[in-house]
C-alpha cells in the first residue's frame, strides 16, 4: 500500500529510459529519461505525434510502458505490490476535453471521488467542494449541470474535480486546445496560482508565453525522444543552439 | 404564424379515418353473420357468480336460526364455524360428508381474464428484473479484455438470438424443467429472462461503447477503480442513453410472455383461450386480450417516457 507522507525526497516524478511501442508497432517513447522535482512546474512541448501527451499519460499509468522505469513519489510504478489506483489519487490530472461527467452536477463532479475513493464524510466533501469551486471562479455554478458551462468553466471545474482528491501533483494535457481564444487566459490564470501555490504541475501545452512565464524547465520532445531539457530562458531565449526546437518555434509563431 | 386551425383539421380526419376502420370492422363481421355479445365478455372479467362453500370432511352440522352454520368432525378436528352465508342449502342436524356444498356466498371477484392479466403481469416484471441483472452481466462480459468471459458472453447472446424463443420456452421446461425439477412457472421466468437478457445485454453493450472512452480515463485518474468507474461514471450515463431501445426491448418481453401459455401457465393468453372455449366470443375475447395486453405495455412505455423526461432536464 502506498503512504503518501512515506517519501520525503526531492524528486517527485523519476522516469529512467521509459520505452512506449504501440501493438501496430508505433514507436511512441524512446528512452525517455528526465526527473520531476517536487515543487517543479515542467511544461512539455514539441510538435503533434512527438509523444508528449503519451508521455503525460504514462505517468499515471493511463498508457503502460514497454520498458524502463517510473518511480512517482518514492513509489515504483510497475512494482507488483505497488496499487496504481492509490497512486492514480495522489496524481490530479486535467484533459483536453475535460471530460467531466454529465450526468452530476458540477458540485457533484468535484464530490465523486473524494466520496467515493477517498470515503471522506459528505458534509467534508460538500464544504471542500464549495472551497475548491470558489477557488476556480464558479461559486454560483454548483448546482448546474456541465453542458450549461462554457469551454473555459468547464476545464475550470476539470482542473477543481482534480483537486478534491488533495493530490501532490497535477498533469495537464493540453488543457487550453480545445478553448476558445478568449477562454484560454481564464484557464492559465488557475493553473498559475496553483504553481504559485507550490504544485508540482506537468503541462503539456502549445502555449508558449504560460511556458516562458510559469515553467521551472522545458521539455521538448519530436518522434518520442526527449531533446531539449532546460530552463525556459534557454529555449525561448534569442540564441537557441538546437536546430530542431528553433525551427518548431518559428513554425508556431 | 397561426398554426391550430390547420392542426385541428388533420385532428380531425384521424377521428374521422379511426371511424370508418370501426365501421369497416363491424360491417365485415355483418357479413359473416357474426353477432357481437360482449356482455359474455364480463363475467370474465369481474365474476359476480356466488361463491360455493364446501365442506372439507365428514361432519354433523348444525344451524341456528341465523343462518350460522356450525361443522363437528368426525375425525376430531376443530369445529367449523361458517356465518354471513346468502344461502345456506342444509338443514340442522344434517350429516355431511366431505366435497358437499354447504352454502353460498354472494361476491366479487376477479374474473379469468383478470386472474391471467395478473399472471402476465407478474410473470413479466420477474422476468424483467433477472433480465435485466442477466443483460448487465453478459454486457460486462462481452465488452471485457478477458478472453473466457468475452467468449462465453458472445456464445450466449448467439445462441439465445439465434433459436426461437417458442423452442427455447420448451427446452427449458422439458429438458432443464426435468433435470432440476422446475415448475411451470419457474421455467417460464428462466427462458422469458434467459432470451431477453441477451437482447439486453447486447443494448447496454452499444451503450457502454458509445460513452466517451474519456470518460473512463477521467476516472480512473482520479483513483476510482474498473468496478467503480463502472458503478458511477459509465453505467448511469449507458442507461440513460439506452432507454429507448431498452423500453422496446421490455414491451417485447411482456408480449413474449405470451408463449409461456404453450407450457400450460395461465397467463392472459391462454386464459384468453379458456374463456373463447367457454363463452364462444372469440371475436370479443380476442379484441379483450388485445386491449388488456395494450394496457400493460403502454403503462410500461409511459413510464419509460417519463424516466427518460426526468433525467433529459438534468443534462442537454
Amino acid at each position: 500500500m502506498t503512504d503518501k507522507k512515506k517519501y520525503e525526497g526531492n524528486d517527485m516524478i523519476v522516469t529512467v529510459d521509459v520505452d512506449k511501442i504501440y501493438p501496430n508497432g508505433c514507436h511512441a517513447l524512446k528512452k525517455v529519461t528526465t526527473n520531476i522535482q517536487r515543487g517543479e512546474v515542467v511544461v512539455i512541448i514539441g510538435p503533434s505525434g512527438s509523444g508528449k501527451s503519451t508521455y503525460l499519460r504514462t505517468l499515471n499509468q493511463l498508457e503502460t510502458i514497454s520498458s524502463g522505469e517510473i518511480t512517482v513519489d518514492g513509489v515504483k510504478m510497475y512494482d507488483d505490490d505497488t496499487n496504481i489506483n492509490k497512486l492514480r489519487e495522489n496524481i490530479g490530472m486535467v484533459f483536453q476535453s475535460f471530460n467531466l461527467f454529465p450526468h452530476l452536477s458540477v458540485k457533484e463532479n468535484v464530490m465523486l471521488a473524494p466520496l467515493k475513493v477517498a470515503g471522506r464524510s459528505k458534509d467534508e466533501v460538500i464544504s471542500e467542494a464549495e472551497v475548491l469551486l470558489t477557488r476556480v471562479g464558479l461559486a454560483e455554478k454548483m448546482d448546474i449541470y456541465p453542458s450549461q458551462l462554457s469551454g473555459g468553466q468547464q476545464q475550470r471545474v476539470a482542473i477543481a474535480r482534480a483537486l478534491a482528491m488533495k493530490p501532490d501533483m497535477m498533469l495537464f494535457d493540453e488543457p487550453t486546445s480545445a478553448l476558445d481564444p478568449e477562454m484560454v487566459g481564464e484557464v492559465l490564470d488557475v493553473m498559475k496560482s496553483l504553481a504559485a501555490d507550490g504544485m508540482t504541475m506537468v503541462v503539456v501545452t502549445h502555449e508558449m508565453g504560460f511556458a516562458n512565464e510559469v515553467a521551472d524547465r522545458v521539455l521538448f520532445m519530436e518522434d518520442g525522444v526527449l531533446l531539449v531539457d532546460d530552463i525556459p530562458e534557454n529555449i525561448f531565449g534569442k540564441v537557441t543552439n538546437h536546430v530542431r526546437l528553433q525551427k518548431f518555434l518559428s513554425n508556431i509563431r | 404564424m397561426n398554426e391550430k386551425p390547420n392542426k385541428l383539421k388533420w385532428h380531425v380526419l384521424f377521428i374521422i379515418t379511426i371511424g370508418l376502420i370501426s365501421a369497416g370492422i363491424y360491417s365485415a363481421s355483418q357479413t359473416i353473420n357474426y353477432k357481437w355479445q360482449w356482455h359474455l365478455v364480463l363475467p370474465y372479467i369481474i365474476d359476480t357468480s356466488p361463491i360455493d362453500i364446501i365442506a372439507q370432511g365428514d361432519a354433523n352440522a348444525a344451524v341456528n336460526a341465523d343462518g350460522v352454520i356450525t361443522l363437528t368432525f368426525d375425525n376430531g378436528d376443530p369445529s367449523r364455524v361458517i356465518s354471513g352465508a346468502d344461502q345456506v342449502l342444509i338443514s340442522d342436524g344434517d350429516l355431511i360428508f366431505e366435497g358437499d356444498l354447504l352454502a353460498r356466498k354472494e361476491g366479487i371477484r376477479s374474473g379469468v381474464l383478470i386472474d391471467g392479466l395478473y399472471m402476465t403481469l407478474k410473470i413479466s416484471v420477474i422476468s424483467l428484473l433477472f433480465s435485466i441483472i442477466i443483460g448487465l452481466i453478459a454486457a460486462l462480459m462481452r465488452i471485457s479484455d478477458n478472453p473466457f468471459s468475452k467468449n462465453l458472453s458472445v456464445l450466449y447472446i448467439e445462441i439465445i438470438r439465434g433459436t426461437p424463443l417458442l423452442v427455447q420456452i420448451f427446452i427449458v421446461y422439458f429438458f432443464l424443467g426435468t433435470i432440476f425439477d422446475l415448475d411451470r412457472f419457474t421455467a417460464g421466468v428462466v427462458a422469458l429472462s434467459v432470451f431477453t437478457g441477451a437482447y439486453v445485454a447486447e443494448i447496454l453493450r452499444s451503450g457502454i461503447q458509445s460513452i466517451s472512452a474519456g470518460q473512463m480515463e477521467a476516472a480512473r485518474s482520479l483513483g476510482m477503480t474498473y468496478t467503480k468507474a463502472m458503478t458511477y461514471v459509465i453505467l448511469p450515463q449507458a442507461f440513460k442513453r439506452t432507454l429507448p431501445p431498452m423500453a422496446g426491448q421490455l414491451i417485447n418481453l411482456i408480449k413474449d410472455s405470451s408463449l409461456v401459455s404453450v407450457i400450460s401457465i395461465t397467463d392472459l393468453t391462454k386464459a384468453g383461450r379458456e374463456v373463447v372455449s367457454g363463452s364462444f366470443a372469440t371475436f370479443e375475447v380476442w379484441f379483450t386480450v388485445a386491449a388488456l395486453y395494450l394496457v400493460l405495455t403502454s403503462t410500461l412505455s409511459w413510464g419509460i417516457q417519463r424516466i427518460e423526461k426526468r433525467l433529459a432536464n438534468n443534462d442537454r
